[in-house]
């Protein structure tokens, strides 16, 4: 049987980035020099598990059935805004630049992993956007292939469904100089230009 | 003596995999022209502002430089090579499929660079034309045969005759085309005309593209063996939604 201290050190290589030696580590801070922390942790832990759940409307967490954002009458709820994380999802909040309502998959379509609609529960998103009022999806999953892939079925499903779907835009960052932009984005950037819009 | 600290620099390379790796790095399983297929570990490349965030990706070439004697080594430098249209749509999931079809069959550390220019042509033709399937196909066999196991598919097994265009044949895994009169219950026919078709890498009859298929996933499955490929099935599910 292993001991309390072994269970304790495996228990806390399940936080991503901790292997045996950082899992370690936590564990004889936490019980020698930290141990009201370790206690409110345990407590918070047991809390958060009981009461948090995926929101019915953005599959975000929340506390009750549909979260705050999702339940404010305030936002344009014919606009869905796709992104892979709820950290993704404070981005764009952040931008102030978009008023919708949005749907966090808390993943991506990831092939060699096998991580694919049916992991993702894409049926769920498929159904939110499909609402009735949801008028424009707008895909803001993330620019590497795992993200675009994600990006194209999801365009492709949403389209066939009769609704309008956008991508977000990339290249250049805002500011941003050639000479000190790496290499890909600029080569994206040509594959991706635009006619000038003349006066 | 010092240890011996090769180095090895500036090698036309693509990334099949990549798996976070401790907390601020990854390592990728790399499929390097000269070196074959290696892992390296691109330290720190998980960092906000890591110069290799963002370049390390799937699909597209890259100039690696790396060093270090053990099983897993250390990537110094990773350069933008350019001249590949990258992948889009449905394309990217046939490119994942081509690299876990390298990552399962395709041995580390023994170099293939003939192998390598057919996954770089696969991946172009993959990005410019939307005769995808074709490419898969062609890019399986090319395989098979860069791995020693290339098939023979214009003459018969036993008897070395050539195969003819308006005969039923069978494929039997690790003997060859045989009459499908001869082949026993249970074996898929294919056609004589699928077969030379194949034979010349020529997909562009879509009889020969769904024969062509079923052959080459009997051929593939012996090779692989009992583990599924995760590619195929996120792609079926995918195309079922
Ligand atoms: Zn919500």
């Amino acid at each position: 049987m292993p001991s309390l201290l072994d269970e304790l050190i495996e228990a806390l290589r399940c936080l991503p980035g901790v292997g045996p030696r950082s899992a370690q580590r936590m564990a004889y801070y936490l019980m020698q020099r930290e141990r009201a922390g370790a206690s409110r942790l345990a407590r918070a832990l047991v809390r958060a598990l009981e009461g948090l759940h995926h929101c019915e409307r953005c599959n975000t967490f929340t506390e009750g059935g549909v979260c705050e954002r999702c339940a404010s009458g305030r936002r344009d709820a014919t606009q869905l805004c796709v992104v892979e994380t709820p950290a993704d999802l404070n981005m764009m909040e952040q931008t102030h630049a978009y008023n919708g309502l949005y749907y966090a998959i808390m993943g991506r379509i990831s092939p060699l992993e096998g991580v694919g609609p049916r992991e993702l529960n894409l049926e769920r998103l498929l159904a939110r956007a499909c609402d009735g009022v949801v008028s424009e999806v707008i895909l803001a999953t993330n620019f590497t292939n795992e993200g675009e892939a994600t990006a194209h079925y999801l365009g492709e499903l949403l389209r066939l469904r009769g609704l309008k779907v956008s991508r977000i835009a990339r290249g250049l960052p805002v500011g941003g100089e050639l000479e000190h932009t790496d290499i890909g984005t600029i080569a994206q950037a040509l594959i991706e230009r635009r006619p000038l819009e003349g006066a | 003596m010092g240890a011996i600290r090769s180095r090895v620099e500036g090698q036309e390379s693509f990334v099949l995999q990549l798996h976070p790796f401790r907390e601020t790095s990854l390592v990728a399983e790399v499929f390097s022209r000269t070196h074959g297929r290696l892992a390296l570990v691109a330290r720190g490349a998980r960092r906000p502002h890591s110069a290799l965030r963002g370049l390390l990706m799937e699909f597209r070439p890259l100039a690696l430089s790396w060093f270090g004697a053990g099983e897993v080594k250390t990537l110094a430098r990773a350069e933008w090579m350019g001249g590949h249209a990258p992948l889009a749509g449905r394309g990217l999931l046939f490119g994942y499929y081509l690299n876990e079809l390298l990552l399962r069959l395709m041995p580390r550390e023994a170099p293939h660079p003939e192998l390598f220019d057919h996954y770089a042509h696969a991946l172009d033709e993959l990005a410019r034309s939307g005769a995808a399937e074709g490419a898969l196909r062609r890019f399986e066999l090319r395989m098979l045969r860069s791995l020693g196991w290339g098939l023979t598919l214009d003459r018969e097994a036993l008897t070395e005759e050539a195969v003819r265009p308006r005969c039923e044949y069978a494929f039997v895994i690790e003997r060859g085309v045989v009459p499908l009169a001869g082949a026993g219950a249970g074996a898929a026919a294919v056609s004589g005309e699928a077969l030379l078709a194949m034979a010349r890498e020529d997909f562009s009859d879509p009889r020969t593209l769904s024969e062509g298929k079923a052959l080459m996933r009997q051929v593939l499955g012996h090779y692989l063996g009992e583990r599924p490929l995760n590619t195929r099935r996120v792609f079926m599910e995918l195309s079922e939604l």
